[in-house]
C-alpha cells in the first residue's frame, strides 16, 4: 500500500499538529527577530533573518506541495536538488572547461533519481547514483578524451551528485514508504520530523554557542562553532525528538537515539559544506553575488541528516 | 499584437526559463524602469547575453528595444535574418565596409531619433569568456550624436560558461546580470566616451 492511495492527507491529527507547530515557531521567530532588530538596531541579525526566511520557504514548499498533489513534492525536491547542484557546479574550481557537457549528465540524473523515489523502487534507488552514476560519469569523461587531471573530475562530479541529489532524494523517498499498521502520520510525519529537527538543531547550536560558546571546535573550518554550542544543540535536539515522536513509529528510547543521530549528522553535513567552501575560498555559497547566501548554505545539514535518518528508519521499520 | 507577443515571449517565457533552468540572477533590474529611452551597453560572451537582457525588460518595453546584431552572422541567409527579426526585433548591421549595406551608425541613429531603445555590445564579438575586448568606436560616435540619450551599463558574468562561442549545448550554471543605473555621458570626444562606458561596465564587476 502506498501512502498516495489515501485521498485526504490532512485527516491525521499528528501532521496537522506539526504544521501548526512549525508555523507558530516561524511566526514567533520572525516576530522575535523583527522586534529585536527594532530594539537593538546594532545587533547583527542578518544570518538569523535569512535563515528564518528560508525556513518559511521550505515549510511552505513541504506543506503546500503535499496539499495540492503528492507528486508535486517530488518535483519540488527535485528542483531543490537541481538548484543546489547547479550552485555547487558553478562555484567549483575543480571542474575543467572540458567537463561542461558531462555536467549535463549530472543534471539528467536528478529527474531519474526522483522518479525512482516516486515509484518507490528501493533497490534501484540506493544504487543508481552511488554505483551507476559513479561509473557512468567517469565513462562519459573518458570518451570526451581530455585526460589531463581527469581523475579529479572523476571524483568531483559524482561527489557533487551525492551531496546535492542522492542526499536530498531521501527526503522525497520518505513519502513513498508504505503505510505501517497503527502509525498514522506516515511518510509525511517522518519528513516533517527530520526536517524540523535538523533545522532546529542549527538554531539550538547557534543559540547555545552565542550564550555559552568559548572553546572553538573546528577553528580552521567554521570559526563560529564551539563545543558548547555543539553539545548544547545535540542535547536540546535529542530531548525535542523525544517529544516529537508522535510523528513517528518510534518508542521513547528510539526517538532519543535517532534525535541524537540527526543532530550529529546535521553538524557533520554542515562542516563538510563549510570545508568545501573554504577550499573554494568563499564564505557564502552564493559566491557569484557577494553577501547573498546560496541554497547550499540552507541544505548543508539536511544533506547528511536526511540519509542518516532514512536508513535508520528504513532498517528499523520498513525492511524485510 | 507583435508587442504583446514579444512582451510575453520575453517577459514571461524566456525570463522564467533563464531564471529557473539556466540560473540567471538579475541585480538592480529596476534600472531598466527608470527611463523610457536608453541604450544598453554590455560585455559580450555568449548568444545567451541578448536573451538575458531582453528577458529582463519590462513587458511593455520589449518591442521598443532593438538588439544590434551582426548582419554577416544573423543575416547570412534570408531565413536566418527573418527568424532573427521576427523573434528579437534586431537591427542587423554590417561589420565590414565592403558590402553595400547601409552605414550602421546611420541605422542606429535613425532608430534613436524615432524614440527606440538599443542593445549594443561594444566589444563587437563574443570573445573569450571572462575577458573583455577593446571596445569599438561606434558607441562613442552614436552617443556623441545623441548626448541627451541615457545609457545603461551592464556587466554579465558566467554566460560564457552556459553557452560558449562555438558550442551548441546549453549547460545551466549560476550567472548574473548586473544593471547599472541609467546615466548620460559626461565626455564629449568619441574616445573618451568609449572609455567612460567601458569603465561604467567594469565598475559593475
Amino acid at each position: 500500500m502506498n501512502i498516495f492511495t489515501s485521498k485526504i492527507y490532512l485527516d491525521n491529527v499528528e501532521v496537522i499538529a506539526i504544521i501548526v507547530i512549525i508555523i507558530s515557531v516561524l511566526v514567533f521567530a520572525s516576530t522575535l527577530f523583527y522586534v529585536w532588530g527594532l530594539l537593538k538596531p546594532t545587533a547583527d541579525l542578518k544570518e538569523l533573518k535569512t535563515r528564518t526566511n528560508s525556513w518559511w520557504a521550505m515549510a511552505a514548499l513541504i506543506i503546500l506541495t503535499s496539499l495540492v498533489h503528492p507528486a508535486l513534492s517530488f518535483i519540488a525536491f527535485g528542483l531543490l536538488s537541481f538548484v543546489a547542484l547547479r550552485e555547487l557546479a558553478s562555484i567549483s574550481k575543480n571542474v575543467r572547461d572540458e567537463d561542461r557537457r558531462v555536467i549535463i549528465w549530472c543534471y539528467l540524473a536528478i529527474p531519474i533519481q526522483y522518479f525512482i523515489a516516486y515509484k518507490g523502487w528501493f533497490n534501484i534507488f540506493v544504487i543508481f547514483i552511488p554505483v551507476f552514476m559513479f561509473v557512468w560519469i567517469p565513462f562519459m569523461l573518458v570518451i570526451r578524451g581530455a585526460t589531463t587531471e581527469i581523475g579529479r573530475s572523476m571524483s568531483v562530479l559524482p561527489t557533487q551528485l551525492m551531496l546535492t541529489v542522492f542526499s536530498l532524494s531521501h527526503l522525497a523517498y520518505l513519502l513513498s514508504l508504505p503505510n505501517l499498521e497503527g502509525f498514522h502520520a506516515g511518510g509525511r510525519g517522518l519528513l516533517l520530523f527530520v526536517v524540523f529537527l535538523t533545522e532546529i538543531n542549527d538554531v539550538f547550536q547557534f543559540i547555545w554557542g552565542k550564550l555559552f560558546g568559548k572553546n572553538k571546535i573546528l577553528p580552521k573550518i567554521s570559526p563560529n562553532k564551539t563545543w558548547e554550542g555543539f553539545i548544547g544543540g545535540i542535547l536540546s535536539t535529542t530531548i525535542l525528538a523525544y517529544f516529537l515522536r508522535f510523528l513517528t513509529p518510534f518508542t521513547g528510547i528510539e526517538a532519543l537515539i535517532i534525535g541524537f543521530c540527526i543532530a550529529n549528522a546535521g553538524f557533520v553535513g554542515d562542516i563538510i559544506i563549510s570545508a568545501v567552501k573554504r577550499d573554494i575560498g568563499i564564505k557564502d555559497t552564493g559566491l557569484l553575488i557577494p553577501g547573498h547566501g546560496g541554497i547550499l548554505d540552507r541544505i548543508d545539514s539536511l544533506s547528511l541528516s536526511a540519509p542518516t535518518f532514512f536508513y535508520i528508519v528504513y532498517n528499523l521499520y520498513y525492511a524485510g | 499584437m507583435r508587442g504583446l507577443f514579444l512582451g510575453i515571449l520575453y517577459g514571461v517565457g524566456i525570463r522564467s526559463f533563464l531564471k529557473v533552468i539556466v540560473g540567471v540572477k538579475y541585480l538592480n533590474r529596476e534600472a531598466l524602469k527608470k527611463e523610457k529611452q536608453f541604450i544598453i551597453v554590455s560585455n559580450h560572451n555568449s548568444h545567451i547575453d541578448t536573451l538575458a537582457i531582453m528577458g529582463a525588460l519590462p513587458i511593455g518595453q520589449v518591442q521598443h528595444v532593438h538588439p544590434i546584431a551582426a548582419g554577416d552572422y544573423f543575416g547570412s541567409s534570408k531565413f536566418k535574418a527573418g527568424i532573427t527579426q521576427l523573434f528579437t526585433n534586431a537591427i542587423l548591421i554590417r561589420r565590414s565596409k565592403n558590402t553595400e549595406a547601409p552605414n550602421p551608425i546611420e541605422l542606429m541613429s535613425a532608430a534613436i531619433t524615432k524614440g527606440e531603445s538599443l542593445i549594443l555590445f561594444p566589444e563587437g564579438s563574443r570573445g573569450t569568456p571572462g575577458k573583455m575586448q577593446e571596445f569599438k568606436k561606434g558607441i562613442g560616435i552614436l552617443l556623441q550624436m545623441h548626448p541627451e540619450l541615457f545609457f545603461i551599463p551592464i556587466y554579465m558574468k558566467g554566460m560564457g560558461k552556459v553557452l560558449p562561442k562555438g558550442e551548441r549545448l546549453l549547460v545551466p550554471f549560476d550567472t548574473y546580470v548586473h544593471f547599472g543605473n541609467p546615466r548620460k555621458c559626461k565626455a564629449t570626444e568619441v574616445e573618451t566616451i568609449v572609455k567612460e562606458i567601458e569603465e561604467a561596465i567594469l565598475e559593475l564587476n
